[in-house]
């Protein structure tokens, strides 16, 4: 036994001390290549920038704040509702999940004042889109873990005289949310990444406020390298607990 | 409700429809294949192979698409429909690589030995043995991300491709008739993606195994 944990550290280290040495080839590199590029003007708009990412991750906690509500409420009608409710649950997720999210924020943005005869400020109207997606992928993902729990769960909540709804609360979600935490995870991280498309809409997240600063400078290489660079570590940082979280880690649709 | 907004625009709606299917069928094939391979070297090769697949990947997942799409777009000057597809391509190979990983992790290593006895070579074992078995698994998880593809191609009407999205937008504009071209553009990408959607579970039906 102990001869296979060695093996695997041994192995293990290898792997960082190569994973470190690559990194630091090619940001070397990067940096020799770039040396050139004006990194110090997007410094000087950090303050801007940051403003950018700060709206980028309240528009996503926001959404999926809400998205966790409202989705669960859609999985419960469509994993227990009687044939009319999980009808419309069915047909609201899957229209949803089959539409372009680009077209959910624009019909959010043109029809929204269409039909209620009001207006609506740009930032209301990409949260509501941004929910709107929100809610029907995270309740595929919510019905995926409510169907993992076994029904003899819920059976020994009836047996034990536990009402339908508190058997809900205190019995199968908790269960539930810890074997569908990886998918969970990995789903927010592809609704922070759909906030890049409200730019659409003019709402200034962080991907236009990148834009504007290159319309202003016109760098583009740099910022648009910026930009990746920061979408990247801040997914990759979700990812990476997703991993960990879950050693198995096999299919996640 | 005029529905004859819609009448009147059908040729610029059909060439819109023609241009996301063109580029949903080339960015499926483009993708699966790219994603295959990457698939195929994160599970089987050795230590760099795996490494750099993985750093593929992981870039292609954490990046999103509009960013790989400006990128190609305005920083290295592509034309719009080549960076379009590279793009879409790109992104969606990540995340097939990784389905195909793990489907093709999910088959026994003795499949993979007993092929190399056989005097078969790697390609070969990989083509007839250990891809055929891992595609029974993936295929729903191909399906997805197929969808997914094909939802995402309503992006590229940002760098002023004219596809379904765009054309939606163009007849809002000219007709200030919001709703039908919406419907209709709607009604058009749900339709394609429940087409992919049967395509894919017919073709699995046929994969089981009897």
């Amino acid at each position: 036994m102990t001869s296979v944990a060695i093996e695997r550290t041994s192995d293990e280290r290898t792997k960082w001390i190569a994973w470190y040495v690559t990194l630091a080839i090619m940001i070397a590199c990067a940096g020799y290549l770039t040396r050139n590029l004006e990194w110090w003007v997007v410094w000087r708009y950090r303050e801007f920038l940051m403003k950018g990412l700060w709206n980028s991750v309240a528009f996503a906690a926001l959404s999926i704040a809400i998205g966790m509500v409202v989705g669960t409420v859609l999985a419960c009608a469509r994993s227990y509702g009687d044939t009319i409710i999980r009808t419309i649950a069915i047909s609201l997720i899957e229209v949803v999940r089959a539409t372009p999210q680009l077209m959910i924020i624009l019909w959010v943005y043109f029809i929204f004042p269409e039909v209620t005869k009001q207006t609506i400020s740009p930032e209301l109207c990409g949260l509501i889109s941004l929910s709107i997606i929100a809610s029907a992928y995270l309740a595929e993902v919510i019905r995926s873990g409510l169907m993992s729990v076994a029904p003899i769960q819920t059976e020994s909540g009836y047996a034990t005289g536990l009402s339908r709804l508190s058997i809900l609360m205190w019995i199968v979600l908790p269960q539930a949310l810890r074997n569908m935490l990886p998918a969970l995870l990995a789903t927010w991280v592809m609704l922070f990444k759909t906030t890049t498309l409200v730019y659409v809409i003019g709402i200034v997240e962080f991907f236009h406020a990148a834009t504007i600063v290159n319309s202003r400078e016109l760098i583009p290489f740099t910022v648009y390298t910026v930009l990746a660079v920061v979408y990247f570590v801040c997914c990759y940082l979700m990812s990476y607990t997703v991993k960990r979280l879950d050693p198995k880690y096999v299919l996640h649709s | 409700m005029s529905w004859n907004v819609i009448f009147e625009n059908l040729h610029v709606v059909e060439a819109g429809l023609l241009l996301t299917l063109k580029l949903t069928i080339l960015g499926i094939i483009g993708s699966f294949g790219l994603g295959v391979l990457v698939g195929a070297l994160q599970a089987y090769s050795r230590f760099w192979g795996k490494q750099l697949a993985d750093l593929y990947i992981e870039i292609m997942r954490n990046v999103p698409l509009v960013v790989k799409l400006f990128f190609l777009y305005f920083v290295i000057g592509l034309d719009a429909f080549p960076a379009a597809l590279i793009a879409l391509v790109v992104h969606q190979s990540g995340f097939i690589a990784d389905v195909t990983a793990s489907g093709l992790r999910s088959i026994p290593r003795e499949q993979l030995e007993a092929g190399s006895t056989t005097g078969l070579s790697r390609t070969r074992v990989f083509l007839h043995i250990l891809f055929p078995q891992a595609l029974r698994v993936t295929i729903p998880a191909y399906t997805n991300q197929f969808i997914e593809l094909e939802k995402n191609t309503a992006l590229i009407s940002l760098i002023g491709l004219q596809d379904l999205t765009f054309v939606a937008q163009n007849i809002q504009i000219e007709t200030y008739r919001y709703l039908e071209s919406f419907i209709v553009v709607t009604v058009l990408y749900v339709g394609i993606a429940f087409f992919i959607a049967g395509l894919m579970s017919a073709l699995q039906a046929r994969l089981v195994l009897r």
